[in-house]
């Protein structure tokens, strides 16, 4: 536990940092011996993670940090043998189906089962029933969703699940009145901040206020950002100053150059780098529509306003019909030609305005 | 026969002019060979030479002298006729006991030449003629070819290759080739062959000439074929001669004896000298066959007026099929490539060596002045093979040369490809019969279930080994019979694969298993007994596309001939031939145009030839062009589809005087002619035939921005990508709810992307393959990805999952990871850089990443993250891990110590863990110190309290100081205790077992009655 990030999260409900009320309700929802299927949801590195292992550790105590990695693999009906990592102890299974990408169904099925069928045995008369924390659930294909929503109602006996989730929008509402949600907000900029100085102090260092916003913004809300943004920090200069360096994140610079570039020429050639970059971009591994939405910021902060709700239309329109497609790079590239074409009509009225 | 006194003497008496002749034979046959140079002067030389060549060669000679002997006393005799040779080899003996004659020297001779295969060859030619067609005509057919062939395709044949020694086509002979002829001419191999062909000229030519020695030639075959001393596969009768030996004489149906009969006692009797008045009857007889063949145009229609009433329900294509070798249309390089392979299998199937002649050249060379020959050092040999200089080249490049152990050629199997309609089939029976083959071919039609497949493949390939298996039991026959199979080669098979793309992959790994196994089981078994399962025959396979993935393990092994597109007009000048003897009123131009609409396709052109003729008996140009016939489905090239989108096709021509001479309004070759229906038209014609929709659209999705247009406001490239992301969105509906029904929907962005981005000019088209870079990057991304995942240890799951981990922690663990640290020993760092270089050990060791040495492509080595980090989340520009090559050196190291210091607690404790379970003496010993130091193992010490309890009713039966075993002999104790143990962790109701990764480890017995 050398990261900051693990060596410092809190283990337990009262330890918590920020939303105090609300682990309030949360140990009082433990103090029952009962406790319905739960949905996390709220924006990464808001601490959902962290309360579940809270709530956790409330209910069985010591022995759910005692965890161990596995590898469990299924095969799906097409006869393809999937691995999906899990972390568990005793009381609980994590797992996170995105890894099984479009065979999460299976995964789903079985993996429940496999962990309902069997009871918990009542040593020290703690719960009758096993946690199944599924992380990253919004990633889950709908196919999957369909055939959780049933497997929870059957096995409700022997286990729950929580759910973890970004957004609530891609759960089906089936799961949705199934679980009962509760949200975890990004925490404020004070509230990071009071974490952040917590965190050195504990650490045995000095953080200036000033990096500490700073650090704060350029991290968009992002606890887990904000904690690893301070660490490399430390790595890189200590003591700490005001106006040190603080390190981007490399797909975020990229992407920025990427919405400069089209900014700056409008031609079939740039397009094609664009295209490249934007494959570059894919290949990497960042989700396309946080590539959509990169760009747009970018691209609406640099242009001027009479275009800026046209691009947005466009960037709704080209990323709703990504979501029905399979190729990403039609629709990013699609957009950008559009946005090119619309700058460029922008460009050349100026000019004619301008001559007359 | 008692009037000659000696059978050489006789011979020489009656042919002393003739062996004159025959010293400076094979310098004449040379001139003769490089003398014609029209066809009049090369048919009369060819004629010339068929007499010539009956007493050329010496064996002919022998052959000739038993056949001459026998002249006048048993040709008027049919009786007598009917008991006459064996096979040339067999000839001595079998004359000697028939007609009483004193033993000579005609066996030794006989025996020495390749001549003794001859009669085999010729049996196996007649007999095919036989069944086909009747033989004078065949031979009539095959004379004119030769002519034919002699005027019209010198010219190309000598441009085309260089090689046709193989070949007896020696009235075209280059000049170029005059000197490696002087080598070749001793080749026996091409002698043979020679001799075969002038043999069955000579026989065509009965009807004219009145030849004493192809009649008696002809005699003494057809005897020869109805007669064995041994017990044959034809039915026979069994006959038994005065000197107690018995014959086996064939059954024939009446007709087909008479017929037989007639043909050969229609000719004279008269048996002459070439000379005198013999030579001028030759001179007029040639005269008259180049007369003949001055008018091919008018002879042959009068033929086909007689044919085409008598064979109106008989299909062209069957009609016309090449039936020789000089017949074929295809390329003449791949012919002969092929062919030679076939020949490379002649040591093993007719057992007559194949290499001969290189050897022979060799001497040649060694001894001779043509040092210019020896290029190539063959180290099977182990001499120098000469190639003529010119000869080793492309085709024959693929072809690989060598022969294994058993005189196979390396290659085994002969894989045909090319599209449909080329003549693959053709080529491989007609070169297959040539070579002297019985073709068995299982085709598509067949069954090819693996099984079958075997069963085909064993009996084909096999049928000597049977025989061989046969012989053993009797003894006798052993020589003979062998004889018999070189004889009568009908026996030997030749497999022809055709269609083999269809079949099915365990099939063709039969046949990949079942061509290189005879290997292995030669090498395994030495003895004879072994050999017999290993393939001696020849196989080929066809098949139209190469690339199919069942024939990936064939493609390997085999020689692979590719079958390149006939020359239209080469194929026209064929398809005029058959009009004119189909009368059917064509011309050039029309059947040019036939040959390119069908894309060469030989087939489909003569059948639409034929049904024209059939319609209407003539066909021009209009009807060629107008009419749907002959026009396929054909396969184009992606390449070709790309360029039908991006490029806007010209009128053709064809169109424009197709309109001009049907007297409409002429069209005009101008592009703006060319309409929008058109193009759209054409477009979608092209791309529906292709078919790989999402392959044609990556390739014109990343080929559109480099074409040349107009489009100044990005309006055309909007549009364009909409119809991506459409095509896109169908694409995926289709494979997500396999909904084929928008399948023709997909089609229509061509339509779209042709009118936006197609020109004039030719465009510049590449191969797509970013999207193929993309995808192997995204996997290649992924693994590390997930190799990296499943390092994190428990400890460290604050990082997160999934593309949280990949977009943020992964670049700032990268500067995370990234200390600076001098490079110095470790004791010497300062107390930051201590604290880093801890700092860093532990994270890496937390996430499961470690530096490792590998060596990089310019062969330095290098300190690599393993899972590679560098490459995860790396864009140019963006600075990865910055350690310099120590401090990567020294973490490494580090961190492989902390790993050992962190795995080793944990050893311990299960070390620990183990010890109550499994006690041993010293366990025993120090059991009561032991016990209060696992405070967490309580659970299991509580089992055995219990024991205690059952060890106390035991030992109650022997001694109560036993409790702690101080008294007592320790192994008695230890003994005691180890049972109680065992039978408490057996007893007690709940049971612990460790199993990692196991949530079930923990059981309970349950009693049926607890239940109830």
């Amino acid at each position: 536990m050398a990261l900051w990030v693990d060596k410092y999260r809190p283990r337990e409900l009262s330890k918590l940092d920020y939303h105090k009320d609300q682990a309030e309700n949360l140990r009082n929802l433990c103090k029952q011996s009962d406790f319905p299927h739960l949905m996390f949801y709220g924006p990464s590195g808001a601490g959902k993670k962290t309360r579940i292992m809270c709530l956790l550790r409330e209910m069985y105590g010591v022995g759910v940090e005692r965890l161990r990695n596995e590898t469990m693999s299924f095969t799906t009906p097409s006869n393809r043998k999937i691995e999906v990592m899990t972390v568990s102890s005793n009381y609980h299974l994590e797992v996170n189906p995105s890894d099984a990408g479009m065979y999460d169904r299976t995964v789903v099925i079985d993996l429940i089962k496999q962990v309902a069928q069997t009871h918990q045995i009542d040593i020290n008369g703690q719960r009758e029933f096993k946690v199944i924390v599924i992380s990253e659930g919004d990633e889950l294909t709908k196919d999957a969703q369909h055939a959780l929503r049933r497997t929870m109602e059957k096995y409700v006996a022997t286990c729950r699940i929580i759910l973890s989730v970004n957004s609530t929008s891609r759960i089906i509402p089936a799961i949705r009145s199934r679980c009962l949600g509760i949200r975890v907000a990004a925490p404020s900029q004070s509230e990071m901040t009071a974490v952040l100085q917590s965190t050195c102090k504990r650490e045995g260092l000095v953080l200036p206020p000033e990096l500490a916003k700073r650090v704060v913004d350029k991290s968009e809300r992002n606890l887990r950002r904000a904690l690893l943004m301070l660490e490399a920090s430390k790595v890189q200069q200590y003591p700490f100053t005001a106006q040190q360096e603080i390190a981007d994140l490399d797909w975020q610079v990229y992407l920025r150059e990427t919405a400069n570039q089209i900014v700056s020429e409008q031609t079939p050639a740039k397009l094609e780098k664009i295209r490249d970059r934007l494959y570059e971009l894919l290949s990497q591994g960042v989700p396309p529509n946080l590539i959509f939405r990169g760009l747009v910021e970018h691209l609406v902060n640099n242009c001027d306003m009479s275009i800026k709700a046209k691009t947005l239309e466009y960037a709704t329109q080209y990323e709703h019909r990504m979501q029905n497609g399979a190729k990403h790079i039609f629709h990013l590239e699609a957009f950008v030609a559009q946005f090119m074409n619309i700058y460029k009509k922008f460009l050349s009225e100026l000019v004619m305005t301008d001559d007359f | 026969m008692d009037q000659y006194p000696d059978e050489n003497e006789e011979f020489e008496l009656q042919y002393q002019d003739e062996l004159e002749l025959l010293e400076d034979m094979p310098h004449e046959y040379d001139a003769f060979d490089e003398e014609p140079s029209t066809s009049h002067q090369a048919a009369a030389a060819a004629q010339k030479k068929q007499q010539l060549d009956v007493d050329g060669a010496p064996e002919t000679a022998t052959a000739m002298h038993d056949v001459s002997r026998l002249s006048d006393s048993t040709v008027s005799s049919p009786q007598l006729s009917q008991i006459t040779f064996g096979a040339t080899q067999i000839e001595g003996p079998v004359n000697r006991r028939l007609f009483g004659t004193p033993r000579g020297s005609a066996v030794g001779r006989g025996c020495s030449t390749p001549f003794q295969r001859m009669p085999a060859i010729d049996e196996l030619a007649k007999n095919a003629e036989d069944n086909a067609a009747p033989l004078l005509t065949a031979a009539a057919e095959q004379l004119q070819e030769l002519g034919l062939r002699g005027t019209n395709k010198r010219r190309l044949e000598r441009d085309l290759f260089g090689d046709i020694d193989d070949l007896y086509h020696e009235s075209y002979e280059d000049p170029m080739l005059k000197k490696a002829r002087t080598e070749e001419q001793r080749d026996n191999e091409a002698i043979e062959r020679i001799l075969e062909l002038r043999r069955k000229m000579r026989e065509s030519s009965k009807t004219v000439r009145h030849d004493e020695v192809s009649r008696l030639k002809a005699l003494h075959d057809f005897k020869m074929k109805n007669l064995s001393y041994e017990i044959p596969s034809w039915p026979f009768l069994a006959l038994q001669r005065s000197d107690l030996e018995r014959l086996y004489v064939r059954y024939h149906s009446e007709d087909y004896e008479r017929r037989q009969l007639e043909l050969l006692s229609a000719r004279g009797q008269q048996m002459g000298s070439l000379l005198g008045e013999a030579k001028q009857q030759v001179w007029q007889e040639a005269n008259e066959l180049v007369l003949r063949r001055m008018a091919p145009a008018t002879q042959p229609q009068l033929e086909a007026a007689a044919t085409s009433t008598a064979e109106t329900g008989r299909l062209w294509v069957d009609k016309y099929k090449p039936r020789k070798y000089i017949d074929l249309l295809s390329d003449e390089m791949t012919n002969r490539s092929l062919l030679y392979w076939l020949k490379m299998w002649d040591k093993v199937v007719f057992g007559k060596a194949f290499h001969s002649k290189q050897e022979q050249q060799a001497v040649n060379s060694n001894s001779g002045s043509a040092a210019q020959q020896l290029n190539s050092f063959n180290k099977r040999t182990g001499k120098f093979e000469s190639n003529g200089g010119w000869r080793q080249r492309k085709a024959r490049q693929a072809l690989n040369t060598n022969v294994d152990d058993l005189g196979r050629p390396m290659q085994k199997v002969a894989l045909l490809c090319g599209p449909p309609g080329l003549g693959k089939t053709t080529l491989a029976h007609t070169i297959a019969r040539h070579a002297g083959y019985n073709v068995r071919e299982i085709n598509a039609s067949d069954d090819r279930s693996p099984e079958a497949f075997k069963l085909a493949l064993e009996n084909g390939t096999q049928m000597s080994s049977v025989l061989n298996q046969d012989k053993r039991p009797n003894c006798i026959v052993l020589g003979k019979m062998q004889q018999i199979t070189e004889l009568l080669k009908c026996i030997n098979y030749n497999c022809i694969t055709d269609e083999i793309d269809g079949a099915p992959r365990q099939s063709i790994e039969y046949l990949v298993k079942f061509v290189s196994d005879g290997i292995y089981s030669k090498v395994k078994a030495k003895g004879a007994k072994a050999e017999h399962n290993v393939l001696r025959r020849p196989i080929i396979c066809i098949c139209n596309d190469i690339y199919d993935p069942a024939l990936r393990p064939l493609r390997q092994i085999a020689f692979v001939v590719n079958f390149p597109p006939i020359d239209a007009a080469r194929l026209a000048e064929r398809l005029l031939q058959i009009s004119r003897k189909e009368q059917l009123k064509t011309d050039f131009g029309s059947l040019i145009a036939l040959a390119e609409k069908s894309g060469n396709d030989v087939r489909s052109c003569i059948s639409s030839m034929q049904f024209f003729n059939v319609q209407k008996h003539s066909m021009t140009l209009q009807d060629v062009l107008n009419n749907n016939l002959g026009q396929k489905d054909r396969h184009q090239g992606l390449f070709d589809v790309w360029g039908a989108v991006f490029r806007i096709q010209r009128p053709k021509k064809m169109l424009q005087q197709n309109s001009s001479g049907n007297g409409e309004e002429p069209a005009q070759v101008t592009m703006t002619n060319m309409s929008v229906a058109t193009r759209v038209g054409n477009v979608l014609d092209v791309v529906h035939s292709s078919g790989d929709y999402e392959r044609l659209a990556q390739g014109v999705y990343e080929n559109y921005l480099q074409q040349k247009m107009p489009d100044p406001n990005f309006n055309g490239i909007c549009e364009a990508l909409q119809w991506f992301c459409f095509s896109d969105a169908l694409q995926h509906q289709i494979s997500r709810q396999q909904n084929y029904s928008i399948y023709p929907y997909l089609q229509y962005g061509f339509v779209v992307w042709h009118l936006l981005f197609a020109t004039l000019a030719w465009p510049k088209i590449a191969f797509p393959t970013r999207g193929f870079e993309f995808n192997q990057k995204c996997t290649n991304q992924r693994n590390i990805f997930l190799s990296l995942r499943k390092g994190v240890t428990t400890s460290a799951q604050g990082v997160g999952q999934g593309h949280i981990l990949l977009l943020d922690t992964v670049p700032l663990l990268k500067r995370i990871l990234s200390p600076q640290l001098r490079s110095v020993a470790v004791q010497l760092l300062s107390q930051k850089e201590q604290y880093d270089l801890r700092h860093t050990i532990q994270v890496m060791v937390d996430l499961g990443v470690n530096f490792i040495q590998v060596k990089s492509a310019e062969g330095h080595y290098v300190f690599q993250t393993e899972p590679d980090l560098d490459t995860l989340c790396a864009f140019p520009g963006a600075a990865g891990l910055t350690l310099p090559y120590f401090s990567r050196q020294l973490i490494a190291r580090e961190v492989e110590l902390e790993r050992i210091r962190r795995a080793a607690p944990k050893g311990s404790e299960v070390d620990a863990a183990k010890k109550p379970g499994t006690p041993s003496a010293a366990a025993a010993t120090k059991k009561k110190a032991a016990s209060p130091r696992l405070p967490n193992h309580l659970q299991t010490l509580k089992p055995k309290q219990i024991t205690d309890i059952n060890g106390r009713s035991a030992p109650k039966q022997q001694l109560t100081k036993d409790f702690f075993g101080r008294v007592t002999h320790k192994t008695t104790a230890t003994t005691s205790i180890e049972e109680a143990k065992t039978d408490a962790i057996v007893k007690s109701p709940i049971w612990y077992r460790y199993k990692e990764g196991y949530n079930n480890a923990v059981r309970k017995d349950v009693h049926l009655n607890e239940l109830l």
